[in-house]
């Protein structure tokens, strides 16, 4: 029979005691720090709805105030009116709710979002008190949506089926017109016969009008051989400066050639001057980068703007 | 002598840092978008460090960078409301704060629904202000974090705002208390402070954390804040029943705030004057 050797299992009622007390320590805790993230030693205050239809409600769908999570659903009961819908509010966010508040049944990105109670704060001075009742306003289906579309649409369509009717009825109007055109034309060769006699009784005008017209032909050669007087010292007077404008020409396009001629030379020395310049940079970069001038070019700061409480004075 | 020469030679090389590896282009030009933003935001260009804040956000979010997104949509929100344009502040900092897919940082997501608070109650949302402070401080752990005496002014000022001047007083003795080397944010408490005595009636009591705000800012050289605790002080003093002292306050406050060029406040204070 082999012997236990003395001392292994001394005492081993306390170790195995320590060992209990330890395990229900940390489950206490991890049980503790569990109720704590989920809130359950915070104050939270409850106010309540009623609602002729909870559809679209459950049970821990969160409640917000300004886009801000403040409480969630909490229970929801059958009642005579409805559903009686419960929501716990955390902490003192109660006292940021005030009266004539109500709930709103929304989603957090229009029509697709997840659900979510918003309240929208009322005017009232005064906060809610623990318990109030609030009113509400579900969310619209796609089934009332829709039907308010066709509310809407149902006199459009119908204006558009009345203005279809009267370009029917203008059909009508057309035939007519077409049959009055067409008398209008049966009657063109009177027409063209009474053009033609007021062409002849025109070319019989048009010859006394020759006549008078040979007279004043006469007066304007007179002004003519005036004017073949005037021209020839003007049009040499415009030559001579056309002759100057050509030669200022001239010389501003020698000028032009010279300065590219400048700037060809002068394009070396500007890429010199440009790698000179990236030269400097590169062993100004090189020389922050040595010790002990590293500590002077260090940047101050993560690159943040000043994060100021004055700046909430805003308009006051 | 030679192996001098060689040691000196050794020390020197030892002293240059190894050349890096070169950046990418696109995280280059980030670089460069927010060193431009951050260089005109210190000149006083809010316009054009605006666009470029702007700019580095975009780049940010192409290249999936969170704490670069955060940073610079955060800087954009301070910027923006500088300019007076407060919506947009909001939508700059909902890059943040509407996003659940990425994974900024626990400080960036604090300095985000901070700067919110902050813009809240710049426009008179006390509400919503309270909320998203209220959300900053569950983050801060305890009020262990850099940015505690920013939030408890931040709820120092929501209390005042919502006619509750004792507990603005007890934020606010908190927030100096934690504010540390922050010599702004002591300014801030004991500025606040100062206005949540004189809101109880303690015109004599407000006067000196005013005068330490004022001290304070005066170190700080932001003209602003001299402004506002001259102004602080004046209404003190005249409350107190010193009305040589207010009218020395207003004065000053009126060579301050003509100094500064803001008409608006320069016919305020005359008409105080000429009482």
């Amino acid at each position: 029979m082999s012997k236990v050797p003395p001392g292994r299992f001394a005492r081993l009622a306390l170790k195995v005691n320590a060992f209990l007390l330890i395990a229900f320590a940390l489950g206490a805790a991890f049980i503790g720090m569990v109720a704590y993230k989920q809130g359950w030693f915070l104050h939270q205050s409850p106010i309540h709805f009623v609602t002729p239809n909870a559809l679209g409600l459950n049970k821990g769908m969160p409640v917000k105030l300004h886009g801000f999570t403040v409480g969630s659903v909490s229970d929801m009961q059958l009642t005579d009116g409805g559903v009686d819908v419960t929501l716990l509010v955390m902490g003192d966010y109660l006292k940021r709710i005030p009266q004539g508040s109500y709930a709103k049944h929304a989603r957090e990105a229009g029509m697709i979002g997840a659900s979510v109670i918003d309240i929208i704060p009322g005017k009232g001075s005064q906060p809610l008190a623990e318990g109030a009742r609030i009113n509400f306003e579900p969310s619209r289906g796609i089934s009332e949506i829709v039907d308010d579309f066709r509310r809407q649409a149902v006199p459009a369509f119908n204006e558009i089926k009345a203005a279809m009717a009267n370009l029917s009825q203008a059909g009508q109007d057309v035939t007519q017109i077409l049959a009055g055109l067409r008398q209008e034309v049966d009657q063109l060769p009177a027409t063209h016969r009474a053009v033609r006699k007021l062409v002849e009784e025109a070319t019989t005008a048009t010859a006394d009008l020759s006549f008078q017209a040979t007279a004043t032909l006469d007066a304007v050669e007179r002004v003519a051989s005036t004017l073949d007087r005037t021209v020839p010292p003007l049009s040499q007077k415009l030559a001579s400066g056309i002759d100057s404008i050509d030669a200022a020409a001239g010389q501003l396009r020698k000028t032009g050639e010279e300065a590219q001629i400048t700037l060809k030379s002068a394009r070396p020395l500007l890429d010199k001057s440009e790698s000179a310049a990236r030269e400097a940079n590169d062993v100004l970069s090189a020389a922050k980068r040595v010790w002990p001038l590293s500590d002077s070019f260090k940047d101050s700061g993560d690159g943040m703007l000043p994060i100021d409480s004055f700046e909430a004075n805003g308009k006051r | 002598m030679r192996g001098l020469f060689a040691l000196l030679i050794l020390v020197t090389a030892a002293c240059a840092a190894p050349k890096p590896p070169p950046e990418p282009l696109a995280k280059s030009r980030l670089a460069e978008a927010e060193a431009r933003a951050a260089a005109l935001a210190r000149s006083g260009d809010y316009a054009a460090a605006a666009k470029f804040y702007g700019d580095a956000l975009r780049m940010a979010t192409a290249l999936e960078n969170a704490d670069a997104i955060a940073a610079n949509a955060i800087n954009l929100s301070v910027v923006q409301q500088w300019l007076g344009q407060n919506d947009e502040a909001r939508r700059a900092l909902a890059a943040v704060l509407d996003d659940p897919r990425t994974p900024f940082s626990e400080r960036r997501k604090l300095q985000a629904e901070l700067r919110r608070a902050i813009l809240e109650l710049s426009v008179n949302n006390v509400g919503a202000a309270a909320v998203w402070a209220g959300q900053a401080e569950r983050r801060c752990a305890g009020l262990s974090c850099e940015y505690a005496a920013t939030i408890l002014n931040v709820r120092a000022q929501v209390e005042l705002e919502s006619a509750h001047p004792a507990d603005a007083e007890r934020l606010a003795t908190a927030a100096a208390e934690h504010a540390g080397s922050n010599a702004a944010e002591r300014a801030n408490a004991l500025r606040t402070l100062g206005r949540a005595r004189q809101a109880q009636g303690q015109a004599a009591a407000a006067i000196e954390p005013l005068q330490r705000a004022l001290a304070l800012d005066r170190e700080l050289g932001d003209p602003r804040k001299i402004l506002a605790d001259l102004s602080e002080l004046s209404r003190a003093a005249d409350a107190a029943g010193d009305a040589r002292a207010a009218s020395d306050y207003r004065e000053r406050s009126l060579a301050v705030s003509r100094a500064m060029s803001d008409g608006k406040s320069t016919s305020e204070m005359e008409a105080l004057l000429r009482r």
